[in-house]
């Protein structure tokens, strides 16, 4: 995948700090178009911060991050401008609006209203129960159809990178198998671009092409996700038991 | 029967003034959570405005009142890029942002009293004030029916701006998490100045028709904001149609006190709402209920 290949979204030698913590220490990570790359590690190694500092919601202390070989602007709506969306931590739906309106919120960088109709179609398509839902408040929603709906919102800004933040946080391991399985759908079918943070490392490897290992800020390992499975300090450490 | 009815019209007029500045501050409330005290500064900067445009210039009342909200808004604006900015940028305690609200405020106050002096001005007679008779039921003055009018329509639009345009939906996915709604491409500043804008445009309106009806001093703005603050927190802090049902309740409840008890009794009874309202019901009749699933 990566032979004379550049990369679409790239990041390089990023720190972050908050007060006298460092939160992500010279992070360098790559993302080719198409493939689905994970980054990997327990709560608080920084996989939140380093998700953050792509989106610019957190100040870098030092590092570049590029798209497509451009540098990313500084400011949030910027890089969703760019091309960036996120799927945030959490979820984050905006309980008060309706499917529909959340959906439309994410498509605010588009200017014209016939591609916001036609990406409402792909998100659709993908997630019909979106559709089916599609008046009803985002708040009244389960937990998986919210992270559906966060998912769909940050389709909506027709990206060209989808960040995922945790997104099985509190779902019941069905409905987790149901998001990752529509994740593969959104890659193939969109040929979207994906990266993932999980604290689930079984599911994320299995998910993805490729992975990185963070611990407390720095990543200490990537390679092929289905090498990773199968190595043994992985296994020890993020998958709980000895094979 | 005559009174009542009289004292009924009387106090949704004044409680629809009322609903236009407790909106605005609501508005501000339910994006930056924090109570802006400085609200009532952009109602008498927008009446000082028309003064000077009817009195000085010999403007038309709509040139002037135009005058009067666009002055307003951009002043709105102009104290958020100063005073506020700054603080929302460093830190994400709003307290310092209440503080900073105070502070401007009494810079607002005080710049009309050594500019132009303290004294009461009448602003001249434009809006008409004879009495009408209300479709055979009661008398009232054209002036309630006007601002009555004036403050539906004017309600009305923030409305449809709020529930039609593209920003109006930001905003509204904003007063529930500003930090995501930055997340989904909107340019956070900008929305905030759009916020301020609109709600000094409204205390401005407001504010031109509570001078037909106090007559126009630099501490109009304090006294005012204090009304509507209760009027917001009887509603549902951060609710607008809480705000306006708040201020409807407030401006009937004091214009029946004024008619059937004494008018001295008015304050009396709108703190006496805010007080009954903090022991029963906190949230206010329109507080927030609907919760995010963790």
């Amino acid at each position: 995948m990566s032979e004379i290949k550049k990369p679409l979204l790239s990041v390089k030698n990023v720190s972050v700090n908050y007060g006298a913590i460092n939160a992500l220490k010279n992070a360098n990570l790559d993302v080719y178009a198409g493939e689905i790359v994970a980054v990997i590690g327990a709560n608080g190694a920084g996989k939140s911060t380093l998700m953050n500092a792509i989106m610019g919601s957190v100040p870098r202390a030092e590092g570049e991050i590029t798209l497509d070989g451009t540098p990313l602007p500084a400011k949030s709506f910027q890089v969703v401008s760019a091309g960036i969306s996120l799927s945030p931590e959490g979820r984050k739906v905006f309980a008060p609006l309706t499917v529909l309106e959340n959906l439309e919120i994410g498509a605010f960088p588009l200017k014209k209203q016939s591609d916001v109709e036609e990406q409402m179609q792909k998100v659709f398509r993908l997630f019909p129960r979106l559709e089916e839902r599609k008046a009803q408040y985002a708040g009244t929603l389960s937990g998986g159809e919210q992270q559906m709906l966060a998912i769909g919102r940050a389709l909506m800004a027709k990206p060209r990178v989808l960040l995922l933040d945790e997104p099985s946080l509190g779902l019941a391991p069905i409905i987790i198998n149901e998001i990752f399985k529509e994740l593969t759908e959104v890659n193939h079918q969109l040929g979207m671009t994906i990266l993932i943070v999980e604290q689930n490392a079984k599911k994320a490897l299995m998910l993805s092409h490729r992975a990185y290992v963070i611990q407390t800020g720095a990543i200490t390992m990537e390679g092929a996700s289905k090498d990773l499975l199968n190595d043994p300090v992985i296994v020890e450490a993020y998958l709980g038991g000895k094979k | 029967m005559d009174t009542l009815m009289q004292q009924v019209i009387n106090g949704l007029s004044l409680g629809s003034v009322y609903a236009l500045i407790a909106v605005g501050y609501s508005l501000v409330y339910s994006i930056l959570l924090f109570s802006n005290f400085a609200h009532g500064g952009f109602l008498v900067i927008g009446g000082y405005i028309c003064y000077f445009m009817l009195r000085n210039m010999g403007s038309s009342i709509w040139i002037a009142a135009f005058a009067a909200l666009i002055g307003a808004g951009v002043s709105a604006v102009v104290v958020e890029r100063l005073a506020y900015k700054p603080i929302r940028e460093r830190t994400p305690v709003t307290l310092y942002m209440l503080i900073a609200s105070m502070g401007m405020s009494i810079v607002i106050e005080n710049i009309f009293v050594v500019t132009i002096g303290g004294r009461f001005r009448a602003l001249p007679p434009v809006i008409p004030t004879q009495p009408v008779d209300f479709f055979g039921i009661a008398t009232t003055s054209a002036f309630d029916l006007l601002s009555l009018v004036t403050a539906v329509v004017f309600l009305v639009a923030l409305q449809l701006f709020l529930s039609k345009t593209k920003w109006g939906l930001a905003i509204r996915a904003a007063a529930y998490n500003l930090k995501t709604a930055g997340l989904m491409g909107v340019n956070v500043n900008r929305l905030i100045s759009i916020v301020f804008f609109v709600a000094g445009l409204l205390a401005a309106v407001g504010g031109i028709f509570l001078s037909v009806r106090y007559t126009l001093y630099p501490q109009l703005g304090a006294m005012i904001t204090t009304k509507a603050f209760v009027a917001a927190v009887i509603g549902g802090l951060g609710s607008l149609p809480g705000a306006v049902v708040g201020s409807l309740i407030l401006g009937l409840a004091e214009m029946l006190a004024a008619g059937f008890i004494s008018s001295q009794f008015r304050d009396l009874i709108v703190f006496g709402l805010l007080i009954i309202t903090l022991i029963v019901r906190p949230t206010g009749l329109f507080g927030k209920s609907v919760g995010e699933k963790v």
